[in-house]
């Protein structure tokens, strides 16, 4: 059985010295992607054993970071190329993200490499799922807007915690049986992270069933919150739109 | 048996292969009159996609022995395009050029990669010994 890695590597072609000798362990079936997004993008649709970002520790550690808020239940290594600083270690090991150095001997890299994917042969069968089993529902925001997928849950008198991530950074909004309870995003909180999250067009959200805020900072129920935020959408929306078609 | 420098070779290949699909995808956008706009973020990808071409095609083709035959048309390519509202605005004539030259590109990098997957294959069911000696004898003519 092949174990399938997916390589996150910005320079492929020239900082290879990692990707030549996964090229010849048998049984090992590589994709190499340049950027992050590409690498989620190919990780939403396909299932890999292993994500291996190389790079520099801070780059590559953030990298990995990133990709764990995705995909919770990944296996992640980092090929860094120096030793990195005591920070990113804790960093990288609260993300439960292996790492290993490359500026050692090659045959010493080549013994480490190849045990990383014979315990992958070891546990063949037990592959990691693209998508977490804790996510009933995960979709991408430029498919369904932030207010579709709230109202739907709402109406289904959902609990639980919705996670946003874009660009702009991630935000939660928890629901109690379909009543908006809490919403956070960066210093924001309450109707103001709501409003904020409205506007997003592109990015990721999936939802955790069964996590409950404690803190209440909405209070207002979700029709007259979906209402007043379309409006301001709209005034917004409007003369930008005008401007566009003078 | 796995040979490194072929692997290697194909490794580079297959990157080669995927930028220039890439491009032409959004040399296509260019190109397409239905879709009126182009965004900032298409351009942006374009922008990516041409950087790593201009920096890794030379490389990559004097690695496969390509360059003499490739390097002028790649850097045809690389040139006439310099972003999707540029290809928009080219002459029929350039168009047609940078299609041609596009397509003698991605044709003989195509050809090859089926070529170094048919020697892998072929590898893969041989073994280190009898490939060993097999490259001791093509070396070594019996002499009569």
């Amino acid at each position: 059985m092949e174990t399938r890695l997916l390589i996150l590597n910005s320079d492929p072609v020239f900082q290879d010295t990692a990707l030549a000798i996964f090229d010849v362990i048998p049984s090992v079936e590589l994709r190499i992607v340049r950027s992050l997004n590409e690498g989620i993008y190919v990780l939403m649709r396909e299932v890999f054993d292993l994500l291996v970002v190389e790079g520099e520790p801070a780059v590559a550690i953030e990298q990995a970071t990133n990709a764990r808020q995705h995909f919770p239940s990944l296996d992640i290594l980092c090929l860094i190329s120096s030793r990195p600083r005591n920070l990113l270690v804790a960093e990288a090991d609260l993300q439960k993200v292996s790492l290993i150095e490359t500026n050692v001997p090659p045959a010493q890299l080549q013994r480490r490499l190849r045990k990383v994917v014979a315990d992958f042969e070891v546990k063949s069968g037990t592959s990691a799922e693209g998508i977490d089993p804790c996510h009933s529902l995960v979709g991408n925001l430029n498919q369904f807007s932030a207010a579709e997928v709230l109202q739907m849950s709402c109406l289904g008198q959902r609990s639980g915690r919705f996670t946003f991530k874009s660009g702009r950074g991630t935000s939660e909004i928890y629901l109690h049986h379909g009543i908006i309870r809490h919403a956070v995003y960066g210093s924001l909180d309450g109707e103001a992270a709501v409003s904020e999250i409205f506007r997003w067009r592109e990015g990721r959200f999936y939802f955790e069933e069964g996590i409950i805020s404690q803190i209440q900072t909405v209070n207002r129920p979700w029709n007259h919150l979906l209402i007043e935020n379309l409006q301001k959408l709209d005034e917004t929306l409007g003369p930008i739109s005008n401007f566009s078609h003078s | 048996m796995i040979d490194a420098a072929l692997e290697t070779d194909l490794r580079l290949l297959n990157l080669q292969v995927e930028s220039w699909k890439k491009l032409h995808n959004l040399m296509t956008c260019g190109l397409d009159k239905a879709k009126p706009l182009i965004s900032v973020e298409q351009e942006r990808q374009f922008t990516e996609v041409r950087g790593v071409l201009l920096q890794e095609s030379e490389y990559v083709l004097r690695e496969l022995n390509l360059a003499e035959e490739l390097a002028g048309k790649t850097s045809n390519v690389l040139e006439r395009a310099t972003s999707i509202r540029g290809v928009r605005e080219l002459s029929n004539d350039d168009t047609r050029r940078l299609e041609s030259d596009w397509n003698a590109v991605f044709t003989k990098l195509g050809v090859m990669q089926g070529q170094l997957k048919a020697r892998r294959k072929e590898l893969l069911s041989r073994s280190v010994l009898g490939e060993s000696l097999s490259r001791i004898f093509a070396r070594h003519p019996a002499r009569r």
